[in-house]
């Protein structure tokens, strides 16, 4: 089913949506961004938190609406990040040592899936990382970003 | 000023007050039990000389009759081993380590979480897998044990969830503080899986403050001790800290007043908690606590209230699953004094590094955003 904020920007917020993008960005930033418009986004940000909280929990239903197998062993992202807690999104990207390599927190993402969980890596631009994304980046906004940062 | 603020100044103007400390002979030292795998390098032995000996040593006045030692296992998390076996490994590692203890330990507690989502499969598979072990055993619940069925299979198996038995000289009590959750789930019309499913999520909002010891069992504790001499020593287990330590993860319990006021006439008590899956190491008021490790797998530290006088484990390899986990034995020697001490499996853990401790102070933490979803 598709959500409210979702039909909002189909079809109330379509005609500015479409204008900005045949206009293109040179223009787009003249046309007046409404407070609905703002909250409108807002909720679309929110709506991928919640998704993502979800996956992040190990929520079976989730998993299966958006097509993906985080996990094989029952263990679930927060049974080891309480709130996200160690999981670091701010210090990324940087060298991650279990890699042996220079990661983004994607990179992480789908590792964690791999090894501890056991299940089945997702595409770096599928619908899920991106939920997951913004879930552990909304959990920890206010954490000084610190790059780099072993 | 948000209510877990509140809650943490109360906590501190009620427990910390100046002077009041655990009672002297209970003197912290320096002698440093050394775990045989860090043996294996000098280098190891000098770091964990550096920074491990607060933790672990206490002396017990009046405490031992005769020396002796017990074990003490918790949070094995068991999923049936069709799902998941690394934490049955663990477990069966932790048994055959402690049925190995020569001299054998005197009795072995199991600190609760045995099971993932209490199904009966994983309380009996347990049961099982703790028979390797021979020697006397001794359960309190967590919650992961008891939220399906209540406690109802947990009983069946153990009995009372809480007791208490004299040893050598020491009142040992165990004390069940994970049954008396408020119910949020009749109104709600939850379903058991769906209750335990939230009460197996350490950071769910849903079931609210639920960790307490209960006017009951409070009523119960008081009259235990009642004949006990306020100057003996008392060991209390408990799955949940008895102080407050982040009350978001129910790193506590609701009722610490009540606790407080019935502990506070003795002297010499040590409670030993499970649930936190860490290095912990507190006193508040004439209590000291210990948090003992998990053989499942280890919990980061909480972004705020880590008790001061902790020294905390370096951050896990998640590659290696036996990493920041193990068991702990705890040995009360003739001279009267108690070494708590971690068993762990890694033993690089020893090798306390502040500056990766440091990378989690800056963390911000924000609670669940999908426990407002209505359904879930």
């Amino acid at each position: 089913m598709t959500a409210p904020i979702t039909r909002f920007i189909l079809f109330r917020a379509a005609p500015a949506v479409a204008l900005a993008v045949m206009v293109g960005p040179a223009t787009a930033h003249k046309d007046p961004v409404t407070p609905q418009l703002l909250k409108a986004y807002q909720e679309v940000f929110m709506e991928q938190v919640r998704k993502g909280d979800l996956l992040f929990h190990g929520d079976a239903k989730t998993e299966e609406a958006m097509g993906v197998v985080l996990s094989k062993t029952g263990m679930a992202c927060a049974m080891c990040h309480p709130m996200t807690a160690d999981t670091h999104p701010a210090t990324f990207p940087k060298f991650q040592a279990q890699m042996a390599k220079f990661a983004t927190l994607r990179d992480m993402i789908n590792w964690c899936i791999e090894k501890p969980n056991q299940g089945e890596k997702i595409a770096d631009d599928s619908e899920a990382m991106k939920a997951l994304e913004a879930y552990i980046y909304w959990s920890q906004s206010g954490t000084v970003l610190n790059p780099g940062k072993f | 000023m948000s209510e877990l603020e509140r809650d943490r100044r109360e906590m501190a103007a009620v427990l910390q007050q100046p002077g009041v400390r655990p009672d002297p002979s209970l003197r912290i030292t320096r002698r440093t039990f050394v775990h045989k795998s860090c043996l294996v390098g000098a280098a190891t032995v000098a770091e964990t000389f550096a920074w491990w000996p607060l933790l672990n040593t206490l002396d017990v006045a009046y405490a031992a009759e005769a020396p002796f030692k017990f074990a003490w296992i918790s949070d094995t998390h068991l999923y049936p081993k069709s799902l998941n076996t690394r934490f049955v490994e663990k477990t069966v590692r932790a048994a055959k380590e402690v049925q190995a203890m020569s001299p054998p330990a005197d009795f072995l507690i199991f600190g609760g979480d045995l099971a993932q989502l209490g199904k009966v499969e994983e309380l009996e598979l347990g049961v099982e897998l703790l028979k390797e072990v021979n020697i006397r055993k001794v359960f309190i619940p967590g919650e992961h044990d008891w939220y399906l069925d209540m406690g109802k299979k947990w009983g069946e198996l153990f009995g009372q969830p809480h007791w208490t038995f004299d040893h050598k000289g020491v009142r040992f009590i165990g004390l069940d503080t994970v049954s008396r959750g408020p119910d949020y789930w009749t109104a709600r019309k939850m379903s058991p899986e769906e209750r335990m499913g939230h009460m197996a999520t350490l950071d769910g909002t849903v079931a609210g403050a639920w960790a307490g010891v209960g006017r009951d069992q409070l009523d119960w504790l008081q009259k235990t001790l009642a004949n006990w001499d306020r100057n003996r020593p008392v060991v209390i287990f408990s799955h949940n800290p008895l102080y407050e330590y982040y009350p978001p993860w129910n790193f506590w319990v609701r009722d610490w007043r009540e606790v407080n006021e019935v502990l506070k006439p003795y002297t010499k008590v040590t409670n030993i908690h499970g649930h936190t899956h860490q290095v912990l190491y507190n006193e508040i008021g004439t209590m000291r606590s210990i948090g003992m490790l998990a053989t499942s797998w280890p919990w980061p530290y909480a972004p705020e209230g880590v008790p001061k006088l902790t020294k905390p484990m370096i951050r896990v390899d998640p590659g290696d699953h036996f990493d920041g986990v193990g068991w702990a034995k705890i040995d009360v020697s003739a001279e009267d004094k108690v070494d708590a001490e971690y068993m762990m499996w890694r033993k690089q853990v020893y090798a306390q590094s502040p500056d990766d401790y440091a990378k989690s102070i800056t963390e911000v933490l924000r609670p669940r955003i999908a426990d407002n979803m209505w359904p879930y």
